[in-house]
């Protein structure tokens, strides 16, 4: 099945990616966000916060946004 | 009553979604007139190409060699050009053109907008999209809430301006320096930092939500690697000399210049003990000692400049003086040398008694 996943972190992109059927929105982030901790992570299903073990539907969007992103003076030229 | 609300609400709503729809639309014109300028210039770049091809077939046709030398010459200078508008051209038309999102898409935007930051605010004026954030504390130094603004009309200028405003509602500033309200906001314009390249893919996807918890992300994170104002020195007064922070309580205001300086770069003037900074404090050339403009005058001799207390009366200083009492005893020894021309002298006999015998 097909989801749209939104990726927040770094460069930041919309894809749309193929997951297996009954992956939960926890197993998800482990695959996408490998080493990284959820708690770092504003994660949202179709817009809403849904519980870990949420398993993902054909269609869904997923949202990862960091929740801490460090701002930085430009540089001088 | 209540149903009045939610249709102006909602009225609301639509026609802000449809302003950022064309917004967007603008964005995406701006990024296809950028491919088209570019393709124009490689089209010329192909012109040149093909006209010295045809230069170089009648150049070799006649036997000019010294004309195909040239030639092959610009052909090789023209081919780096070449290939870097080339790259240019790909590099543009690869890039990821993200589809114009659905109306549905950037109304669902809104509605997630409000459930996450509590309140839309749409200045229907100004064009502009405001949320709120929470009151901001960084290292326990309460910066307080902040609105993000983003101007509708500026999205189009997505890539060479910032299309959106922090505005501190109850500023608490840097003390050295007003317009930073936060670490990383300066004259309301927050440097993104990791961010940026983030945060313009969400404006440019129509992904608004996206973009206002990115925005309140970073600025409820402290990056204290790269602040505008460290948060160690939010409290303290910036030395106008040498710029370091420093503590109110350890700042010394000058008098003469009205700027705040540092206890390294600030002295006081040793006569009547007023705080200057060294810019403004004068060394008496002769006692050494660092006094303030009131208290220095200038020797009516040699016209240097002297603190009050090394002139003399007379207003001289010490060398002058010297000098002054020199030549007064000079002209006194050379008085007393010369015969003294006013004296009456006795003439011969007189006042000898005539003895008679």
């Amino acid at each position: 099945m097909r989801i749209l996943y939104v990726n927040n972190d770094g460069a930041g992109f919309a894809d749309y990616v193929n997951v297996t059927e009954g992956t939960t929105v926890e197993q998800f982030f482990t695959i996408k966000m490998e080493g990284r901790e959820p708690s770092d992570y504003m994660i949202r299903v179709n817009r809403q916060p849904v519980p870990k073990d949420y398993v993902l539907q054909d269609g869904d969007r997923v949202t990862i946004t960091p929740t801490k992103i460090e701002g930085a003076r430009p540089a001088l030229a | 009553m209540r149903k009045e609300n939610f249709m102006k609400k909602q009225k609301n709503l639509i026609r802000l979604s449809n302003l950022l729809l064309d917004s967007l639309s603008e964005v995406k014109k701006a990024k296809l007139l950028q491919i088209q300028s570019v393709m124009e210039d490689f089209n010329i770049k192909c012109s040149e190409a093909t006209k010295d091809s045809s230069l170089f077939c009648t150049a070799i046709e006649k036997g000019w060699l010294t004309g195909v030398e040239n030639i092959l010459s610009r052909i090789d200078r023209n081919l780096n050009d070449f290939s870097y508008y080339l790259q240019k051209f790909k590099e543009l038309v690869n890039t990821d053109q993200a589809a114009l999102p659905k109306f549905s898409e950037i109304y669902a935007e809104l509605v997630q907008i409000e459930q996450e930051f509590g309140e839309i605010k749409f200045d229907s004026d100004k064009k502009t999209l405001s949320v709120t954030t929470e009151p901001i504390t960084l290292e326990d130094i309460p910066l307080g809430p902040f609105e993000v603004q983003l101007s509708i009309g500026q999205i189009a200028k997505l890539y060479s301006d910032t299309p959106y405003g922090i505005i501190a509602l109850e500023p608490n500033p840097a003390s050295s320096n007003d317009s930073v309200t936060h670490p990383h906001v300066s004259d309301e314009r927050l440097c993104e930092g990791d961010g940026r390249v983030a945060i313009r893919s969400a404006i440019e996807q129509g992904r608004f939500c996206d973009f206002f918890t990115m925005v309140v992300n970073i600025l409820q994170t402290y990056n204290p690697d790269s602040p505008h104002i460290s948060l160690d020195d939010w409290e303290g007064i910036s030395c106008y000399d040498c710029g370091s922070t420093v503590s109110s309580d350890d700042c010394y205001y000058c008098e003469y210049c009205n700027e705040e300086y540092c206890s390294e770069c600030s002295t006081y003037c040793q006569k009547c003990e007023t705080t200057i900074c060294l810019g403004c404090a004068y060394e008496c050339p002769n006692c050494n000692v660092p006094v303030c403009h009131n208290c220095t005058a200038k020797c009516k001799k040699c016209e240097e400049t002297f603190c009050k207390d090394c002139l003399t009366e007379e207003g001289l200083c010490n060398n002058c003086e010297e000098q002054r009492k020199e030549n007064e005893n000079e002209e006194q020894e050379q008085l007393s040398a010369e015969p003294k021309a006013d004296v009456a002298v006795q003439p011969d006999s007189v006042g000898k008694t005539i003895v008679h015998a």
